[in-house]
């Protein structure tokens, strides 16, 4: 038995690559909250994932759903969460009936007046295949399939990478009415933008590593941006987080607490920034 | 019993049903008739193949089983598959029995010993390619050449012994219903093999796909 029952509960995730480290990723999830999974291409946001699920074996640390350890329930687990990737195109030659029917099966809480109330909420027609829809209607459907067996945590590996504004303005929309619904999603991305709009929470992976854990808000308050034209002052510089060149010069990261000594008007930072201006900062240690 | 439903509705290649029809090969005079068998392997290796293309491992490692269980589904629909294969080949050979019996010159003759050949080829199929397939799912050829390579030195050698081992060459290579008792018992046998083949060969597989990181 694990110790907490938190949704998703994490505890010193390793994995090693020959050219890649997962490290030490330790965190739980918060019930009913949307939590934000950020990182840049490459920081290690799938290989988590494919940790959790057991897709991949971990070489060290415990994972825990729902104070069940994967370990030895992951068949009890995998009832009562619904994991949706947007890299993913199952069986595209096949009606969504037949994969419906099939998935069914699988589930005994599985519910059909769920499935028909999404289905057509989110304007699916069965008699489709996969290869026919847009890459928002699949995820769409991947989606339905989960909420459809009662899945009370999402994870969702990139679900709005590839889709146009609006497609993703409305996904979002869903995320959120999920979160009203007392559902709990964990949300990989590197579309920073997205989850500005919906995440309360959020977390940091750099380099394999997870450098923060904590509500969205307070990650974005921590840190101000000064937009410097021409050269960068030296004491700005030594109080930088990160230094990104712009047309005219040069914007910088700072944190709040800094940006007095700083003595240059700063600006709130969005989540892009941070994140950008953090990785710069990281990869040039 | 789910798992063998998701197999035989989302995995299925048409091309394993339609090899089915191959066992009409029987009636081909002077053919080594055992050949029909291999095309079946071949619809396997097509189902596994698409299975790759259409992220079938990814759907069903996210559904609640556990890998053990992926591979009996997996292996189970193949087994049906030979199962259906030697029933239409014993139909086959009913039916060449009716239009008239002809010796093979290339092989064992068209007769019910030749559904015990199909049983030992589907067993070394299934012992050979399997274990090697679930190293890497993402690799199909280099098992199925490895599983090929295998079934045609059998083939070849089954060719061999009607000529050249007198059990084979008097009592198995011969018109029905002669020597009745020892084909039944040859019939036995290969069932038994195809049988501990098989069951090694999940044993094996399940081991080894339960280690491997699934690369999705």
């Amino acid at each position: 038995m694990a110790a907490n029952n938190a949704p998703l509960s994490v505890r010193g995730l390793t994995k090693k690559y020959p050219a890649f480290e997962l490290r030490d990723v330790t965190f739980d999830l918060v019930p009913g909250a949307i939590t934000g999974f950020i990182g840049r291409n490459g920081a290690g946001k799938t290989t988590t994932l494919n940790s959790l699920l057991g897709f991949i074996r971990p070489d060290g640390g415990e994972v825990s759903f729902f104070g069940l350890d994967m370990k030895t329930s992951a068949e009890a687990i995998k009832q009562r969460i619904g994991f949706v990737s947007a890299g993913m195109t199952y069986y595209t030659g096949k009606k969504l009936k037949t994969i419906t029917d099939v998935t069914r099966a699988f589930y005994p809480g599985w519910d059909d007046g769920t499935y028909r109330k999404y289905m057509s909420q989110f304007g699916l027609d069965e008699g489709k295949t996969p290869a026919a829809l847009s890459n928002g209607m699949k995820i769409k459907y991947a989606l339905a399939l989960a909420l459809s067996h009662g899945a009370d945590l999402m994870l969702l590996d990139e679900p709005t990478s590839g889709l146009d504004p609006v497609s993703r303005e409305e996904l979002i929309e869903i995320f959120l009415s999920l979160r009203d619904a007392g559902k709990t999603i964990l949300f990989s991305t590197h579309i920073t933008s997205d989850l500005d709009k919906c995440a309360d929470r959020i977390l940091f992976l750099q380099k394999g590593q997870l450098t923060a854990d904590m509500e969205l808000e307070n990650f974005r308050t921590q840190y101000l941006l000064a937009e410097i034209q021409g050269e960068l002052p030296e004491n700005v510089k030594a109080l930088t987080k990160g230094v990104c060149r712009v047309r005219d010069g040069y914007t910088a990261l700072i944190q709040a607490d800094d940006a007095k000594a700083a003595g240059i008007p700063c600006r709130a930072a969005t989540l892009d920034e941070i994140m950008v201006h953090l990785d710069k900062e990281e990869a040039a240690q | 019993m789910n798992l063998l439903k998701k197999e035989f509705r989302l995995c299925l290649h048409p091309t394993a049903p339609l090899f089915l029809m191959l066992c009409t090969m029987i009636l081909i005079p002077n053919y080594p008739y055992a050949v029909s068998f291999f095309y079946m392997t071949l619809g396997v290796f097509f189902i596994c193949l698409t299975g790759r293309e259409t992220h079938d491992a990814a759907f069903t490692a996210a559904l609640p089983v556990s890998r053990k269980q992926m591979v009996h589904g997996r292996i189970g629909m193949v087994c049906c598959l030979e199962l259906a294969d030697i029933i239409a080949a014993a139909v086959m050979l009913w039916v060449k029995s009716l239009i008239g019996f002809t010796p093979n010159q290339a092989g064992m003759d068209a007769n019910i010993a030749l559904l015990g050949e199909g049983f030992i080829l589907f067993g070394l199929f299934n012992l050979i390619f399997f274990p090697n397939w679930y190293k890497n799912i993402n690799k199909v050829g280099v098992p199925f050449l490895l599983s090929s390579a295998a079934v045609f030195v059998y083939i070849l050698l089954a060719i061999v012994s009607t000529y050249a081992v007198p059990f084979v060459r008097d009592c198995l290579d011969t018109q029905d219903p002669a020597h009745l008792p020892e084909k039944l018992l040859f019939i036995g046998a290969a069932l038994l093999f195809f049988t501990g083949a098989t069951w090694l060969s999940e044993r094996a597989s399940g081991k080894r796909f339960a280690m491997v990181d699934l690369q999705l």
